[in-house]
């Protein structure tokens, strides 16, 4: 036995140095390192996806503008879906829930910290390889490249391959991810966290890995059979020889279907979390928000056809696909009854994560209602394909992805940090990204619903009568973009500069409140018998009554209930 | 868009049902949020309720929305049924002898349509179809997929390699109508556009003659210059 326990910690008699904290960062199996990654690497590819949005909204600025060549604006199209989706949305969402949920169970950690590891480091090389492509060429087939346009035989140089490596190591990492951290929430709760007390966000992220589970792998089946063909002489999307074109277009829509569903899935329940904290009273039906969100991540993946309505299929599937499509108003309509319902009678406190919720939960309800119209199989041959399909997607997507990610930022930077972001700037930052989602978005309701604008293409023509309307919507998204660097200005400033948080500086209700902020490693030193969905709750009220009795002091050291 | 055909009369029917269903819910949802956000701040005084709802008004607004959504697809079946109907060639139109619509093949590919009448002429990028007549378009594609997207017309279809799509529409003016491709085709994607001219019966079967003995005079041409050995 050495005198030392751990001679590798010691050199020459004092702790041995750490180590630069990207290479802790980069290493580290912990969760909350991998979710800081996820987090800000998704929030520099939105600054990206933006920038190219910026780009190609430019060149649609006025009518047969020649800014952009046309294979210079597909590329930028393909690059924007591919940043937008794989490397913003996805893995902001996925590393919110990674960073957060473990915390909100009352878990020391997750229950196969190497897998997510490497899942986060499949999406970083994902990411390299999508924006490499730069180098040679990227991608031209767009933002869902359609068989069997990416054959070889119609698109020959690299762009395709890179396209398909990138999302196909990034979807990987995404599996990875989401198997740990459904792991982790079957197995890893506190003591006295039923499935029923589980804090929504958690539940949330439970359902999103099991949605990861069942969409990821479909994508990667595709992706797999498409590099096949490219590379290997395959057949699975040719026509002839056995192949079918419209095999793509099932496969990645029931991904594609899957993920838009995550995405709100995600911002449904952080918003659920931010309502209740800052109108200080619980959610007016869990059970019902629970069940609806499960209920949202089945049929939303289930009117994958929603997006084929167009394509040689039977009128049986088309009608399937809106019955499934229009299914999903109950179980929204219930969430935003619930979420209104909950600020009803509540005492709301106007700060910047609430404001952003609040937001999003205008958005995604404009998005959705023009996802209504997109389903209704009639009106949907005449809007499909339409910048109405832009807009629609886009007040859901934004709504939810940015909108509210931005909550879910305001809302759980202290504790990543230590320090709230900057009020100001974030309200600012929210009345820009108000104004600039509107203007850019509602003229595109319009030039594609009365005029018929065509989406992808690069240039449109002033005869059309939609000049004015794509003029409106640069400006907006010039807007737009403002708005969103304001927030990323804030958080990168407030990192180190903002106001010191505490450990639970809005009076927040689920365990992650209850350890310090940023957390140790370890996340927490000892934790509560949970005895209902508001632990925190329980904890004050405890330490409330005992202070009440006088002549009974707390016993205890620390504030466990 | 301005409808021409009785088939988008229905779907134009069907958008304003859409554009009413989609106003509901966002005046719904916005004008509750931006009630409950004026009403109930801290700074008003308010005291937050510590009561949750219960099953029966979940029950009630659950059964209210299933309503809405079973609403919305039942009329959007009728009218979509009613957009897929074969029209009858009115009297004006061209009727063939055992009454069936005019079939035209067309053919997308990179990046133009090509159509093929009855009669074995062809034309590309413009069809031409005689008014009040029941057309229907046997939409293929010789490479990538296309959309056929000509909207006062007829909603728009897809034209996928193996497959066959239909386009089914009936004139009811003389005109020109013009339409874009839908979905991205490759780099000249945004030059694929098409136009339909809408004629009266006479014109299209000059047009049609005038094509075919055009076509077989090239032809011929062709064909007497490689037996003459000459390389055309």
């Amino acid at each position: 036995m050495s005198e030392t326990p751990h001679p590798e910690l010691v050199v020459d008699g004092f702790p041995k140095k750490g180590r630069p904290r990207w290479i802790e960062l980069a290493t580290s199996a912990d969760h909350k390192d991998i979710g800081r990654v996820l987090i800000c690497g998704s929030l520099g590819f939105l600054f990206l996806a933006a920038v190219e949005m910026i780009l190609m909204r430019l060149q649609l600025a006025a009518p047969e503008n020649s800014f952009l060549s046309p294979v210079g604006f597909n590329r930028l199209l393909s690059e924007y879906g591919a940043t937008a989706i794989f490397f913003f949305a996805l893995p902001l969402v996925l590393g919110l829930f990674y960073y957060v949920a473990p915390l909100q169970i009352g878990a020391r950690g997750t229950a196969l910290p190497r897998l997510g590891q490497i899942g986060m480091g499949l999406w970083v090389a994902g990411a390299t390889a999508l924006y490499a492509s730069f180098l040679f060429t990227p991608s031209e087939a767009g933002i869902n490249p359609l068989a069997p346009l990416t054959e070889l035989a119609f698109l020959s140089n690299n762009g395709v391959d890179a396209w398909a490596t990138a999302t196909g190591l990034a979807t990987l990492g995404f599996v990875f991810i989401a198997i740990d951290l459904l792991t982790t929430i079957r197995n890893m709760r506190a003591p006295g966290m039923a499935w029923r007390r589980v804090p929504i966000f958690a539940w949330a992220a439970a359902v999103g890995s099991w949605l990861m589970l069942f969409i990821g792998p479909v994508l990667l089946a595709a992706l797999t059979m498409l590099m096949i063909d490219r590379n290997y002489d395959g057949v699975f999307f040719a026509d002839g020889s056995g192949g079918a074109p419209l095999l793509w277009q099932h496969l990645s829509w029931i991904f594609y279907s899957g993920a838009y569903m995550l995405i709100l899935i995600f911002a449904l329940a952080a918003i659920a979390e931010i309502v209740s904290v800052f109108a200080a009273r619980p959610l007016f039906n869990r059970g019902v928000v629970m069940g609806s969100l499960a209920a949202i991540a089945v049929l939303g993946t289930l009117a994958w056809m929603q997006n084929m309505l167009t394509a040689p299929i039977g009128i049986g599937w088309m009608y399937f696909a809106m019955l499934m499509s229009l299914a999903l108003i109950v179980p929204f309509g219930l969430i935003f009854f619930n979420l209104i319902a909950t600020m009803l009678g509540g005492a709301l406190r106007m700060r910047a994560p609430l404001l952003f919720a609040i937001g999003a939960i205008s958005a995604i309800s404009i998005g959705l209602a023009g996802e209504i119209e997109q389903s209704m199989v009639g009106a949907a041959w005449q809007l499909k394909n339409t910048t109405d399909a832009t807009a629609s997607t886009h007040f859901a997507l934004v709504g939810g992805a940015v909108f509210g990610g931005f909550a879910a930022l305001h809302y759980w930077f202290p504790k990543m940090t230590g320090r709230t972001m900057g009020e100001s700037l974030a309200r600012i930052s929210f009345w820009t990204m108000a104004v600039g989602v509107v203007v850019t978005f509602v003229p595109l309701f319009f030039a594609g619903a009365e005029e018929g604008q065509v989406i992808d293409a690069y240039k449109f023509f002033g005869h059309t009568g939609v000049n004015a309307y794509n003029l409106i919507a640069t400006i907006g998204a010039f807007v737009l973009f403002a708005g969103i660097v304001m927030t990323l200005v804030n958080a990168i400033a407030s990192r180190e500069g903002g106001p010191d948080a505490g450990h639970d500086p809005w009076g927040g209700e689920t365990l992650e409140w209850f350890t310090l902020s940023p957390p140790e490693p370890h996340n927490f030193d000892v934790l509560p018998d949970v005895r209902s969905a508001r632990p925190m709750r329980d904890i004050r009220a405890a330490i409330a009554y005992r202070s009440a009795r006088a002549e009974a002091p707390a016993r205890e050291s620390q504030p466990v209930a | 868009m301005a409808p021409h055909s009785p088939g988008t009369h229905q779907i134009d029917t069907l958008l304003w049902i859409g554009f009413l269903a989609a106003a509901i819910v966002v005046v719904a949802v916005n004008v509750a949020l931006f009630y409950a956000v004026r009403r109930y701040r801290v700074e008003r005084g308010a005291k937050p309720r510590q009561a949750t709802g219960g099953g029966r008004v979940q029950f009630q607004v659950a059964g209210a929305l299933t309503l809405f959504a079973v609403v919305i697809f039942v009329v959007s079946i009728v009218y979509t049924e009613k957009a897929r109907e074969t029209p009858a060639t009115g009297s004006a139109g061209l009727v063939s002898a055992k009454s069936k619509p005019l079939t035209i093949e067309a053919t997308g590919q990179q990046w133009l349509w090509r159509y093929d009448y009855p009669n074995g002429a062809f034309s590309y990028y413009k069809l031409v179809v005689p008014v009040d007549t029941a057309v229907v378009l046997n939409l293929i594609s010789t490479d990538v997929v296309h959309t056929w997207n000509v909207p006062d017309l007829s909603g728009k279809r897809d034209a996928v390699p193996g497959k066959v799509n239909h386009v089914i529409f009936r004139a009811e003016e003389e005109g020109n109508f013009v339409g874009q491709s839908a979905t991205l085709s490759g780099q000249a994607y945004t030059a694929m556009r098409t136009e339909v001219e809408v004629v009266s019966e006479d014109e299209y079967k000059a047009f049609v003659a005038k094509q075919k003995s055009e076509i077989e005079a090239a032809q011929k041409r062709v064909v007497g210059v490689i037996q003459n050995g000459e390389v055309p």
